[in-house]
């Protein structure tokens, strides 16, 4: 099981790196055919040619599945959900990420998402290669099979879903800049990034709820300014005033994109943040 | 949250002052414009103020999880934190008096963060309150009639024409809307038939779920500061009993100790035995491990650690027993090499410090087996220290010491948090409100039939909202159905929106 998991994971590397490609390739010679095309080409319909971003696309798909089969091979050799470590969870984020980016690019017809949706996940797992991938046992406090599974399933829904915020936010400021043609309109992409939020940030809320429920049980606390926790307080106060300024026509479009690019930051700081700060979340690798 | 961002206050002044000036003709709006109360609401219902605060928390936070944070143990003891603080200067060298001054290294419970956190509820309060009658309007009192402009510009508009009368063309649009399960109501006058149709109108009382949870949630905390405690230390040794103190009359026996391990030595999970005594008499008995908890009386006690403790008897010269139980080695001797513990005999007014072995190497001085005691009266020693061989009752002056086994002791966090149930409740409550918001978007449809000269009828429709693709995209949805069910199916393309690869 633990191997199969194990070659499952190197074959969802493979397929997210070579599925990056083909999106960096189908971008690069869209925007070429772009040029011949010349002013007056529907722009609306082109984007990327269909060949490199088709395959792009259905190599995302494997990857998404390769892990899927991975990281379920993987809970079934630990006997709990694959949550417990840095190695399990950066699988988890990436799996997560992948899965909303093709959700997401189907949802709104948006290839150009991978573009930044694909990177974020073969960094997650080129992470993951670092790091210790063995089974390690359980310390007492995350013996709790109900609440380790859905406390951090939810952060992960959550870190998907900012992840597609973010890449919505990046590609609104390239299109805000350089008006740029193979790139959804500026509506499409502020659109999926609110989209994106509506779904992490409840999910975070979640999350941190849970959290507060099981650090009650397990230390008799519901807060205790861990890092982890307080950082993913702030992660989830940022997103939450990107979502009240929205509502403010002024900070439309160019700001509310920093604000996805800002929380996804503050995503990172909070998922990496207990490896050199510390804290109770301080598992195993 | 309001609208628009107020006007700077420069502007809001020189607006204040040409109004003061005569130029304005009404007096509510000079009272409005002035009253430091109304200028004090605009302020803390802005957005940008909000915003602020949110920065404001999340840089201190930032601070919070970069700084080392004073354990809470040491927080309330100024001893403990002035030690704790000689340890950081190690880290922070000259920076620690301005850190310390700053309060950063207990930012959390800082009246700047306090503050902040105070003043963001405020605002949350002041911003709620003032969206209340907006949407309890938007909800509530809807006109049904929408006059012909606005049904011409609004955000989403149609307008097609049905060979039926006015009477059947509403029915029809009435069924279709209602069979996009759609709230529909209809008013009739002369000419025309005006159709409202909405659905999940209650979810923009999500907002109000949400944000009276947050509210909640620092209620919730407030109280439990308040007529809660926490004992992080509560150590009790195997066959001893410990008062709880803390204004409870409740005191807690370990019956037993026991850890469990995986094979490679790591702990997987340790249970104490427990008897919760109420002025003496049992009321509670059960089994505390990490993520199971005991409760009695609003109190609950929590497994946090465990350490070696020694069981030991003393007897006086008569052979009475004067101490029997176990003793917590939960200390550290002052080489910080071997655990120590430590009881009162209080009748000889002697405190006897307990030392047990060295655990990571072999102890010459202590060895396994045995336990060395040290006495003291009113903190000066009185005795040698000397060793006792367990199992074997050794005379010290006119009393007899026993060490009668080696056993364990558990370390527990005791809590009184009457604030905890509030803080589920209004989790709970943000939770909904927040599933009611994004998940059943509130949506309103206007449609107007009219009587053509032909006998046709003409059937306008108007949808308004937030400019957005889905809105986009469920306008279609109707439309089209309005449109089937007027038989105009033929030529009429459905706008399904993204439909184009982007």
């Amino acid at each position: 099981m633990f191997e199969l998991s194990h070659y499952a994971f190197l074959a969802a590397l493979g397929a997210t790196g070579l599925a990056f490609c083909m999106a960096v390739v189908g971008a690069l010679s869209g925007r070429r055919q772009l040029a011949f095309a010349g002013v007056g080409a529907d722009v609306e319909t082109s984007g990327m040619p269909a060949t490199w971003g088709r395959y792009g696309s259905i190599l995302a798909v494997n990857a998404f599945l390769f892990l899927t089969a991975s990281l379920v091979l993987r809970g079934i050799a630990a006997g709990h959900a694959p949550f417990s470590n840095m190695y399990e969870f950066s699988l988890a984020f990436a799996w997560c990420a992948l899965a909303l980016g093709i959700f997401f690019e189907r949802r709104y017809h948006f290839k150009t998402l991978a573009l930044l949706v694909l990177p974020i996940a073969l960094g997650l797992q080129v992470y993951a290669t670092t790091v210790s991938d063995t089974i390690e046992p359980l310390v007492p406090a995350l013996r709790n099979n109900l609440l380790l599974t859905v406390h951090v399933a939810m952060a992960i829904l959550a870190y998907g879903a900012f992840t597609v915020a973010f890449a919505a936010g990046v590609l609104y400021m390239l299109q805000r800049k350089n008006g740029v043609k193979w790139l959804p309109k500026n509506s499409v992409l502020d659109e999926v990034g609110y989209k994106a939020v509506m779904v992490g940030f409840p999910m975070l809320a979640l999350a941190i709820l849970l959290g507060a429920v099981w650090a009650e049980i397990a230390w008799g606390t519901y807060w205790s300014w861990d890092p982890k926790e307080t950082a993913s307080l702030a992660t989830w106060l940022i997103y939450g005033g990107y979502l009240h300024a929205r509502v403010v026509r002024g900070w439309r479009g160019e700001r509310s994109a920093w604000l996805l690019i800002g929380g996804f930051g503050a995503i990172l700081f909070t998922y990496y943040g207990n490896l050199f700060l510390g804290g109770m979340h301080t598992y195993a690798g | 949250m309001e609208r628009r961002a107020p006007a700077t206050s420069g502007s809001r002044a020189a607006s204040g002052a040409t109004l003061l000036a005569g130029k304005a003709v009404n007096p509510i709006t000079i009272l409005q414009t002035i009253n430091p109360f109304t200028r004090l609401v605009r302020l803390l219902s802005s957005i940008r103020l909000a915003m602020a605060l949110i920065l404001g928390i999340a840089l201190v936070v930032l601070v919070g999880t970069v700084v080392d944070q004073v354990p809470t143990v040491m927080r309330a003891d100024p001893a403990a934190y002035a030690r704790w603080l000689e340890l950081e200067r190690g880290k922070y060298g000259s920076w620690t008096e301005l850190l310390q001054r700053l309060d950063l290294f207990n930012v959390f419970h800082s009246t700047l963060f306090r503050g902040l956190i105070a003043l963001l509820a405020v605002s949350i309060m002041v911003c709620t309150m003032r969206r209340w009658r907006s949407v309890w309007a938007l909800t509530f009192h809807t006109r049904i009639r929408m006059t012909e402009t606005f049904l011409r510009h609004a955000r989403f508009h149609d307008a097609m024409d049905a060979s039926m009368p006015v009477a059947e063309a509403a029915e029809q649009v009435r069924r279709s809307l209602s069979r996009a399960r759609y709230r529909v109501r209809t008013e009739a006058d002369g000419e025309s038939v005006a159709v409202f149709a909405e659905k999940n109108r209650f979810s923009r009382f999500g907002t109000f779920f949400t944000h009276l949870g947050l509210i909640l949630v620092l209620v919730g905390a407030i109280a439990g500061g308040v007529w809660g405690f926490k004992d992080p230390q509560f150590v009790v040794a195997e066959g001893s009993t410990k008062d709880v103190g803390q204004g409870t009359n409740l005191a807690v026996r370990l019956d037993r100790f026991t850890a469990d391990y995986y094979p490679d030595g790591r702990p997987k999970a340790y249970l104490s035995d427990m008897t919760v005594l109420k002025d003496g008499k049992v009321v509670k008995q059960g089994t505390v491990g990490v993520n199971s908890p005991l409760h009695y009386g609003g109190i609950a006690f929590h497994e946090s650690y465990y350490g070696p403790a020694a069981v030991l008897k003393v007897q006086d010269s008569t052979g009475q027993v004067i101490f029997e139980g176990g003793v917590a080695l939960n200390m550290k001797t002052q080489d910080g090499l071997r655990p120590e513990g430590s009881f009162e005999l209080p009748e000889q007014n002697l405190s006897v410090y307990v030392i047990g072995p060295m655990t990571d190497q072999a102890d010459s001085l202590v060895p396994p087996g045995e336990v060395r005691l040290d006495f003291y009266q009113n903190y000066v020693r009185v005795a040698r220290p000397g060793n006792i061989v367990q199992g074997r009752p050794t005379p010290v002056g006119d009393m007899t010491f026993t060490f009668v086994r080696e056993g364990a002791y558990t370390g527990m966090q005791v809590v009184k948090d009457p604030g905890v149930n509030l803080i589920w409740v209004a989790g709970g409550l943000m939770i909904v409100g927040m599933v009611m918001l994004f998940s059943l978007p509130p949506r309103r449809l206007w449609a107007l039939c009219r009587a053509k000269a032909d006998g046709s009828t003409e059937v306008l429709l108007g949808m308004q909202g937030q400019r957005d693709i889905s809105l986009a995209g469920e306008f279609g949805k109707l439309r089209g159905r309005v449109a089937k069910a007027l038989g105009r199916e033929a030529g009429e393309r459905v706008d399904e929106e993204g439909d184009e690869d982007v």
